[in-house]
């Protein structure tokens, strides 16, 4: 690999100076030399330099002068101040307002220029690779944003189509006609459909910027269950609601949380149980909301509880997506809400939340 | 409340969900007559020639959001500066596959609209929805 071409460009008023930078550093570097800050700015309008070095003491423009004034005009190159005097009031002016990155005494020593100029190179290039890197990375957001976007209308609106066309099926009494393959169809589009909602959930809950809106848990706790029970009707919801004073929070999050809770809690229910139950219990106060979600369904194995809100956990026999509570963990996260769980076999399953109240 | 709702109006660009959702009402028998429009400019025209003509108009409207040129909300925008016995008339709600939160909340937020029905459409959930405005 050929070593990138640095260019440096040398402004001093001595003629000598100029002479003996170039015989010193021609090898290593493409140098330019310019007698004055006039010059200097025109081979700056020219050449795209990596490294200026000039030299504070110069008769119509010092060094610091020259550099505050190309601040806008050319903030990228990075600057080297060469000083024969210690004089601090230039020095702390110069570092103040003209971008020093390095401060090299006259005479310089060959050795400790160079190393200077190499650093002062990887301090560009760091630069310029980090604003690409950002451009690169708004780019792949924005289009991030919108293949997302796109999941949520192309992608789904066709499932959505053959979701139909199974309840049509249905309607005309057809689904039993092809032995089980409309019921294997209906789970295959069903579980697509899940994994559609489950990544846009995920998805948004890492982009979307937190907005409080006044929460009635009243009216939401009934939305959310008529929304995840519409396939299940044997399941009683009992709801208890104590809400005194107004709550504030992030409404997208804490519809994502309370959902994901509730069609868990109607889906891993015990086949054989007669009085399936879910109790929703939400207490409201000045500092906090404390919501309890409990079942009596098949419960979480002792061994299990510490893994069930990691990404893709998925126990042997419930056949879930491993993404359900995963993304309750990440959006509590996110409005600084806690969780904690309690289960048994024989129970049910207990999820206790709390969600600071922000107003 | 309104009495037995007769008409219907689907507007969609999908013409897969069109005969679905035609289909579906069909067999359901929520209503006498269905009248399909493919974009939200076949319903406006097809409002403003029956504007004086209440027995032509739908008594409810199934209006999609995504579609090319006119989008629902635009459809909305339009509707909205039509005759009051029209609005009054014609209960729009929206029906849509969307899981957009911006798309729910500006659905949710607007007066002409009474519910935001997702696809596919249940017929059981189009009935509650019908039974809390018309006498079935």
């Amino acid at each position: 690999m050929n070593a990138p071409t640095v260019r440096v460009l040398y402004i001093d008023d001595e003629e000598n100076n100029l002479h003996a930078f170039k015989a010193g550093f021609r090898r290593q570097y493409e140098i330019y030399t310019a007698i004055s800050a006039v010059e200097g700015l025109k081979i700056l309008e020219n050449v795209a330099i990596h490294v200026i070095i000039a030299d504070q003491k110069m008769p119509q423009t010092t060094g610091v002068e020259f550099f505050k004034s190309i601040t806008n005009t050319f903030p990228d190159p990075v600057r080297i101040l060469l000083t024969g005097y210690t004089d601090i009031e230039a020095l702390a002016d110069a570092i103040n307002h003209g971008d020093i990155y390095r401060y090299i005494t006259k005479p310089w020593n060959d050795l400790e220029l160079h190393n200077s100029i190499k650093n002062a190179y990887d301090a560009y290039k760091a630069k310029i690779d980090l604003r690409n890197k950002v451009i690169e990375l708004e780019k792949t957001n924005d289009e991030l944003n919108r293949f997302i976007y796109s999941i949520s209308h192309e992608l789904r609106a066709p499932l959505v189509s053959a979701m139909g066309v199974i309840n049509l099926v249905k309607m005309e009494g057809l689904y039993e006609s092809c032995g089980e393959y409309w019921s294997l169809m209906e789970t295959c589009s069903n579980r697509l459909d899940y994994y559609i909602q489950k990544t846009l959930q995920y998805y948004k809950n890492n982009k979307t910027i937190s907005e409080h809106t006044n929460i009635d848990f009243s009216t939401l706790v009934p939305d959310l269950i008529e929304l995840y029970s519409y396939s299940d009707k044997e399941t009683h919801f009992n709801v208890d609601i104590k809400q005194d004073v107004p709550f504030y929070g992030d409404s997208f999050r804490i519809e994502v949380i309370l959902g994901n809770l509730i069609s868990n809690a109607i889906k891993y229910q015990k086949t054989e149980e007669t009085h399936k139950k879910v109790g929703i219990s939400i207490l409201v106060k000045k500092e906090n909301a404390e919501l309890t979600i409990s079942d009596n369904g098949i419960g979480i194995l002792n061994e299990h509880l510490e893994k069930i809100f990691t990404q893709f956990f998925k126990s042997k026999t419930n056949h879930g997506s491993g993404l359900g509570l995963f993304i309750v963990k990440e959006a509590l996260n996110k409005i600084h809400g806690k969780i904690s769980v309690s289960s048994d076999p024989l129970e049910g399953t207990t999820f206790k939340i709390k969600i600071p109240n922000v107003k | 409340m309104l009495s037995k709702p007769r008409k219907v109006m689907l507007i969609d660009d999908n013409e897969v969900d069109l005969k679905i959702n035609s289909k579906i009402i069909t067999i359901s028998k929520l209503f006498d007559e269905i009248i399909v429009c493919k974009s939200g400019e076949d319903g406006l025209s097809y409002l403003s020639e029956h504007t004086d003509d209440p027995n032509n108009l739908p008594d409810f409207i199934l209006l999609d959001i995504q579609m090319p040129e006119m989008d629902g909300f635009e459809f909305l925008e339009i509707y909205k500066n039509f005759p009051d016995p029209v609005k009054e008339k014609c209960i729009i709600a929206i029906l849509s596959s969307t899981l957009d939160f911006g798309d729910i909340k500006k659905a949710e937020a607007n007066p002409l609209v009474i519910k935001l029905l997702r696809k596919p459409l249940f017929p059981k959930e189009l009935e509650e929805l019908l039974r809390k405005y018309f006498i079935l």
